[in-house]
């Protein structure tokens, strides 16, 4: 049940009544007239309990872009309902219209279209549908609020997504597929073809060239189907802001492309999101699979404001692989976090596999170090360039232990991890 | 490095400065306000005649007191009796004797009332509107008048006797027909005598000749004693503060309003309740939903060099910034890259960043290894030097 405003408006304007006609009848008489208005609303007022909800539409978005969902209200009642209805989100699922009216006649449906322009990854449930059916006179409701669940799944948006196609055409020019029929550069032995002008004679397989007659090249591929294992940290220094993108959401964005580019070459992805325990795992989706399941893994992770584990980290890892395969962790260079977590754990991790390490720098701390004019000015690059040394310091002891470094800005990391990967692939160490 | 608070960046932080400026446009209207009150309840003050407890008492010495008046009379053989309490100067009064009336609005109306059928003359001095209306009727106010000196002007003899007469700023008064005025202003007097029920009412409009301060003027003492003086004697009026209740009994607000109005307002009540009703349901809860943390990743090194300029770390970040132009400076040298850390390969670079700049081996060798910078200032001009050398090995 609910008042209107109307009522309390009457009430007002009723005290001007005893003013008149001054006696307690006149103000029982008043409250009793406002009363069975009260009563005759609430018995009049469309029946909001014979009202039920069901939902259909997106359970799916990718963040920055907008999600449908409709909620068909149906009346079972015998009374037409007409109402005002919020369909309740929370604030950053960005739902549109906050109210609607509806009609629905006994027997009916109809639906009502909600859009959700949600702001912030994650998932996003409806928490309930409130009704409220104001009675003929105008003095009283009825409402009613009944769940109605329903999640949409906010994805990361993968802005890197464009870069799929150049990171695709290099990938190309290396397995020799490429239109332009050079030829595969690699260490794994694809297949013998004859000789034509151009080939690298070093490439001529002269045991085969003995037994044509003619002179025949042996053609290369890179590897394929080497395994591949996305670290993500999800730890107090993925929380951190670069501009205003928290650093948790860069790293995906890269680990997105890195799986799209290296599932295209062949290779298998595996995910896992490590912060003092397992937030997150993909594991072995096949090619079609993969992109969806790691967005869909990726969508409800927060950075955990903790220190990350790295012991743990490292042993769930050794754990779960045994052959080979390229570890691409996504941390950020703090000194202390990694000299005291990772390093010691280093040489175990390296002696079986090959180590990526992908960080993304502030372009705030370039900007400071470039900063010159007054004392503050000063000081603010001393403290940059200082953070800057600790950097290339911690990379070049990462280097040491045959560990690759890529540090880039949160715009230039997604392409800078693939053509690293890519680099690697070329060079047949993976 | 994180902590759950935390502007995003780029939202600009308002200074101080900005912050206190918009509170004093946003407030000055109200305190201009203010002001205006306080200005104008001071000249409200000012302008009101002041008036201390003392005023017009017979026993009183202070400028305000009539003790000087009395002490004349006591010694010219009219004893002057005061009297607190209206009805103990109705009781005292006489046929013969003149009752003096004074700070009438102390007076109730049940005074008043025993004052009227009080036997003998009256003297009111400065009387107010109820009290006027009571015990002289016929006599009304007109206007105040701020003339001081005056001369009488009339057949009065009390007055014509006393001759010249000063007033502070004293009531002027319109009379009924048969009374005598005198000391007029714009035609209208400020003593007025008349016959009223068969005694004689003299309406002074103004304190100040009896005053012990304004006694002396002029012919004010004469004045008063021809006004009070030549009775057996007198009764003088100062009534203390009525006691509070003491007129009509036990009457509260609720008695005095109608009883419409009481309902009025319990129906208002009735309305304001119905009104909180309507306005406290909500269409559905608020919802609550926890918040990403909002730290900036560059927060740690902005704290570093907030950090190092309040201690004023000179050398820490001279040594920061040579590191780190040395860092740059290495590559374009063609040396190798662990040089720039090592002391070993200082005079390695020192000379080719000479030879490359044309500048003198000691500058050179002061910017990328000298001293802490000695102030301040020679750490700015380090920093543009350290910028100066990089440039010019770089277009070298």
């Amino acid at each position: 049940m609910a008042l209107t405003g109307r009522l309390g408006l009457l009430a007002l304007l009723g005290a001007l009544v005893p003013l008149v006609l001054p006696s307690w009848s006149t103000l029982w008489v008043l409250w009793g007239v406002l009363l069975a208005g009260v009563v005759a609303d609430l018995l009049l007022a469309g029946n909001v309990r014979a009202l039920r909800f069901h939902r259909s539409g997106d359970a799916n978005v990718r963040l920055g872009e907008t999600a449908h969902v409709a909620l068909t209200v149906e009346n079972l009642g015998r009374r037409r309902v007409k109402a005002r209805l919020r369909d309740v989100w929370p604030p950053s699922a960005g739902a549109a219209p906050r109210v609607t009216r509806i009609d629905v006649p006994a027997g009916e449906r109809r639906r009502v279209e909600m859009t959700l322009v949600p702001s912030r990854r994650g998932d996003r449930e409806a928490v309930t549908v409130v009704v409220r059916s104001v009675g003929p006179l105008g003095l009283a409701a009825r409402q009613l609020s009944r769940p109605a669940p329903w999640r949409v799944r906010v994805l990361p948006a993968f802005p890197s997504r464009r870069h799929l196609p150049g990171k695709l055409a290099k990938l190309r020019e290396l397995t020799g597929a490429h239109v332009a029929l050079i030829r595969g550069q690699g260490t794994e032995f694809d297949s013998l073809r004859e000789y034509v002008d151009g080939d690298d004679v070093r490439s001529i397989d002269w045991r085969a060239t003995a037994r044509r007659g003619d002179v025949v090249v042996r053609t290369w591929r890179p590897e394929r189907d080497r395994r591949i294992y996305l670290v993500l940290d999800t730890g107090r220094t993925a929380a951190g802001r670069v501009g205003d993108v928290p650093r948790l959401d860069c790293s995906m964005d890269a680990a997105l492309l890195l799986g799209a580019l290296a599932s295209r070459a062949g290779d298998r992805v595996d995910l896992l999101a490590y912060d003092r325990r397992v937030r997150a795992r993909v594991e072995g989706a096949s090619r079609t699979d993969l992109l969806p399941a790691m967005v869909q893994a990726m969508a409800p992770l927060e950075p955990e404001l903790i220190e990350s584990d790295a012991a743990g980290m490292v042993s769930t890892l050794m754990s779960r692989v045994r052959q080979r395969c390229l570890v691409v962790l996504l941390t950020e260079l703090n000194t202390a976090a990694i000299e005291e977590g990772l390093l010691p754990l280093l040489p175990q991790l390296t002696a079986r596999h090959m180590v990526m390490v992908a960080a993304i720098s502030d372009p705030r701390v370039t900007e400071m170090a470039a900063a010159r004019g007054d004392l503050a000015a000063v000081y603010d690059a001393a403290a940059a360039e200082r953070a800057r040394a600790d950097r290339r310091r911690l990379t070049a002891e990462l280097r040491s232990y045959g560990v690759e470094v890529v540090d880039a800005p949160p715009e230039e990391i997604a392409p800078a991890l693939a053509d690293a990967y890519l680099a690697l692939k070329a060079a047949g160490r993976l | 490095m994180v902590t759950r608070a935390g502007t995003p960046d780029g939202a600009a932080v308002p200074s101080a400065r900005q912050v206190a400026g918009r509170r004093w446009r946003a407030s000055r209207g109200v305190l201009l306000a203010l002001l205006a009150m306080v200005a104008i309840a001071v000249a409200l003050a000012a302008l009101r005649p002041s008036g201390t407890a003392q005023d017009l008492d017979p026993t009183s010495p202070g400028a305000g007191g009539t003790r000087a008046l009395a002490e004349i009379l006591k010694q010219r053989g009219t004893p002057v009796a005061v009297s607190r309490r209206a009805a103990d100067a109705a009781g005292r009064a006489t046929g013969d004797a003149v009752l003096v009336v004074t700070r009438t609005e102390r007076l109730t109306d049940a005074d008043l009332e025993r004052l009227r059928s009080a036997p003998g003359d009256l003297l009111l001095v400065a009387p107010g509107r109820d009290a006027l209306a009571a015990l002289a009727p016929g006599v009304r106010e007109a206007a105040p008048s701020f003339e001081r000196a005056d001369d009488p002007d009339c057949a009065l003899p009390a007055a014509a006797q006393a001759g010249r007469a000063t007033f502070a700023n004293a009531e002027t008064y319109e009379v009924p027909p048969g009374a005598t005025g005198c000391y007029q202003a714009d035609g209208l007097p400020r003593l007025v005598q008349a016959s009223i029920g068969g005694r004689t009412v003299t309406v002074l409009g103004s304190s100040s000749p009896l005053t012990n301060e304004h006694l002396a003027e002029e012919g004010n003492a004469a004045l008063a004693m021809n006004l009070v003086g030549a009775r057996s004697s007198m009764v003088w009026l100062i009534p203390d503060l009525p006691e509070p209740g003491a007129e009509g009994g036990e009457r509260t607000l609720g008695d005095l309003l109608p009883f419409g109005v009481k309902l009025f307002f319990l129906e208002l009540l009735v309305a304001v309740v119905l009104v909180a009703l309507w306005r406290s349901r909500r269409l559905g809860p608020v919802v609550a939903e926890a918040l990403p943390v909002v730290v900036r990743s560059s927060e740690t090194v902005e704290g570093r060099a907030r950090l190092y300029r309040a201690h004023r770390a000179r050398d820490r970040a001279a040594d920061a910034l040579r590191a780190g132009a040395r860092e740059r400076l290495v590559p374009l040298l063609g040396l190798p890259r662990g040089a720039a850390q090592d002391p070993a390969a200082a005079n390695g670079i020192v000379s080719a960043v000479a030879l490359r700049t044309g500048r003198a081996e000691a500058e050179v060798g002061a910017a990328l290894y000298g001293p802490e910078p000695a102030d301040d200032a020679g750490l700015v001009r380090l920093s543009d030097l350290l910028d100066d050398l990089e440039r010019q090995v770089r277009d070298s």
